[in-house]
């Protein structure tokens, strides 16, 4: 098995090949609503361990904790989606796949929007793939694979489950045809991620231009530092972005962002952004697509002609 | 394996907010808003057998025993912020609903009758807020903590309680079935919707007044520390937009309010300011049952989705 520091190779910013978006956008910009469903009875086995530091966990039926997700599906995310059509946005949904099975009315709202997915696990209540042995983690992505194409008629190309990924993982998702791991915080650009066969990128995640931030009991963040924050990072990459290539994530969850108390702030986040030229609003799909295109195989011969040379000193 | 379509259990429809018939409130108010001021107990230490809550341990909160500090804190809403609460309501003629648990009920008979010369509606809270329901229990332990968590109140009150907010809003899978049996009419447990729905239980006539869990005093304030100044704010701007977007169908918002904390001398005027706003001809604040007997019979009440 190969380790997290021989998947990534050490490309700092002062020295990698340049990047140039489409149009020479400074900067591509994509927007993540997590649709999640929250399990009212999780199966024991598969039940997450890693939630209660921020927030405390209750045995299931967890009201506070699961129950309360269940309001992005009911109410939130309908709030969310008039903000985000207002300025067109098209979104990369990081999909719980049950979601497209069980809430018709989202799965179409999403589709007809043309919107691109990635995938989120099943269920966010459960801890899968990880737990899972080497052949059942590859079932898993592969029933993910045919979930989202039989219910959108969509081909999956990326994945993004945190904490619940495993280390084998980026080989399974290259080797079932997926294009990107949107797992990595390590960097504003996409990266290559090692993989025993094909290739694979790592695309950029908000880790912290992120709303479920304000969920934490552990930082006073509210909707108007969220919008502080998200319009610093504009500022600063839009300003590197014109010499290389930057991507913003705006990872958004209709729990968080729909409710009425933080739902004009995204629309504040959206307004300034996307009143800027020179900003590429896409999806993580097609990120990852370009960058496969035009940068990937570059990307891995400079890095390892740096190791030559550090090699050779 | 294929997922079915909606939801995970039976206890209510996948509904979401844009298929539904609009809901009208009484004289067309935009918003019906009901104010939970909790009075719940928190013991000096639990009974080895009772379940006390994540929430209520160490490193959410408390500290280890004796936890002298936590324990007189909460006991200073019941001595003292609980009357600054009622002035303010008082005040601008609003009544609360108020969840108390079977120990304060015993222990407080001065607090019952204050509440009920205001017209305060007392509903179940459980038996105190250190022990909370759970599946662990098994489905006779549950029965008997719901029956005697309603009995004090019964017993304080002259009155069986019609509503019901779970310490810390816990639930077993049994939860809502056992309520709906008891008589209970409505529960504030669940923090998923602005409008109120129907809990569907084989046992009897039940609905859910959900509860916006993060505006609460203690989650928006004190476990989130957000500033009190950001809170109000954070409140007044819930209102805005329900209140703006409850002219297209009715919007119910619903919170908590805790004595120890919203009633201290340095953080009460925050509540003054919040009830100044909100009190409008056009929105309609009211006790759980003067909601649910309204809502009830309203078409949106019976309406089941697909």
């Amino acid at each position: 098995m190969i380790s997290l520091e021989q998947r990534i190779d050490y490309l700092p910013l002062n020295d990698r090949p340049k990047i140039i978006w489409p149009n020479k956008a400074r900067l591509a910009f994509w927007v993540v609503p997590n649709v999640e469903f929250y399990d009212y009875m999780p199966p024991a086995k598969a039940k997450r361990k890693d939630r209660g530091f921020d927030n405390p966990v209750f045995p299931s039926p967890d009201i506070q904790g699961n129950i309360r997700r269940d309001y992005g599906n009911r109410v939130g995310f309908w709030r969310m989606v008039k903000v985000l059509d207002k300025y067109n946005i098209r979104c990369t949904v990081n999909i719980n796949l049950a979601v497209l099975e069980r809430l018709p009315e989202e799965r179409s709202a999403m589709i007809e929007r043309n919107w691109d997915f990635c995938c989120h696990g099943m269920y966010n209540s459960r801890s899968e793939p990880k737990g899972l042995a080497l052949e059942e983690q590859r079932a898993f992505v592969k029933e993910c694979i045919a979930v989202l194409q039989r219910t959108t008629g969509k081909k999956l190309k990326g994945c993004n489950v945190l904490s619940r990924a495993t280390p084998e993982l980026p080989d399974i998702l290259a080797e079932e045809g997926l294009i990107y791991h949107a797992d990595y915080l390590h960097d504003d650009q996409p990266m290559p991620i090692r993989v025993k066969q094909g290739r694979l990128v790592s695309v950029p995640y908000g880790g912290e231009i992120n709303d479920s931030a304000m969920t934490s009991r552990n930082r006073a963040w509210e909707a108007d530092d969220l919008l502080e924050a998200a319009k610093d990072a504009f500022d600063r990459l839009y300003e590197e972005g014109a010499e290389n290539g930057m991507v913003l994530c705006l990872a958004l969850h209709p729990w968080c962002s729909g409710y009425p108390y933080r739902i004009k702030y995204l629309d504040k986040i959206l307004d300034y952004i996307m009143s800027h030229a020179g900003v590429w609003q896409t999806t993580a799909d097609d990120i990852a697509e370009y960058y496969l295109a035009n940068y990937h195989d570059q990307a891995i011969a400079y890095a390892d002609r740096l190791k030559v040379v550090a090699g050779n000193r | 394996m294929q997922a079915q379509q909606g939801m995970d259990h039976d206890y209510w429809d996948w509904s979401p907010f844009v298929v539904r018939p609009v809901l009208k409130w009484p004289n067309d108010a935009k918003l019906a808003v009901c104010l939970l001021v909790d009075l719940g107990h928190y013991e000096w230490q639990p009974p080895p057998e009772a379940f006390d809550p994540p929430s209520h341990t160490p490193p959410h909160s408390m500290n280890p025993y004796p936890d002298y500090v936590t324990v007189t804190f909460r006991e200073y809403g019941h001595r003292v912020g609980i009357f600054r609460i009622m002035q303010a309501f008082d005040k601008r003629g609003i009544k609360a609903t108020v969840p108390m648990d079977a120990y304060t009920a015993d222990h407080y008979p001065g607090l019952i009758r204050e509440c009920q010369s205001r017209g305060w509606e007392i509903i179940g809270h459980g038996l105190t807020q250190r022990q909370a329901i759970t599946s662990l229990m098994s489905e006779e332990q549950e029965r008997s903590y719901i029956e005697n968590s309603l009995g004090a109140l019964e017993q304080a009150t002259g009155r069986r309680p019609l509503g019901w907010l779970g310490p810390e809003h816990s639930q077993s899978t049994r939860t809502p079935k056992i309520l709906a049996e008891f008589g209970l009419r409505y529960c504030c447990d669940f923090p998923n919707d602005e409008q109120p729905y129907r809990v569907l239980t084989p046992s009897g006539e039940l609905y859910s007044l959900p509860c916006m869990i993060e505006i609460g005093d203690v989650m928006g304030h004190f476990n989130r520390k957000l500033s009190m100044k950001r809170w109000v704010r954070m409140v007044k701007e819930t209102f805005d937009v329900m209140y703006e977007e409850g002219a297209d169908s009715g919007l119910f918002l619903e919170f908590r309010l805790h004595p120890w904390c919203i009633g201290q001398s340095y953080r009460i005027r925050y509540l003054e300011e919040i009830l100044a706003y909100i009190k409008r001809p056009d929105v309609w604040i009211a006790t759980g049952s003067e909601i649910v007997d309204w809502y009830r019979k309203q078409p949106h009440a019976a309406f089941r989705p697909g």
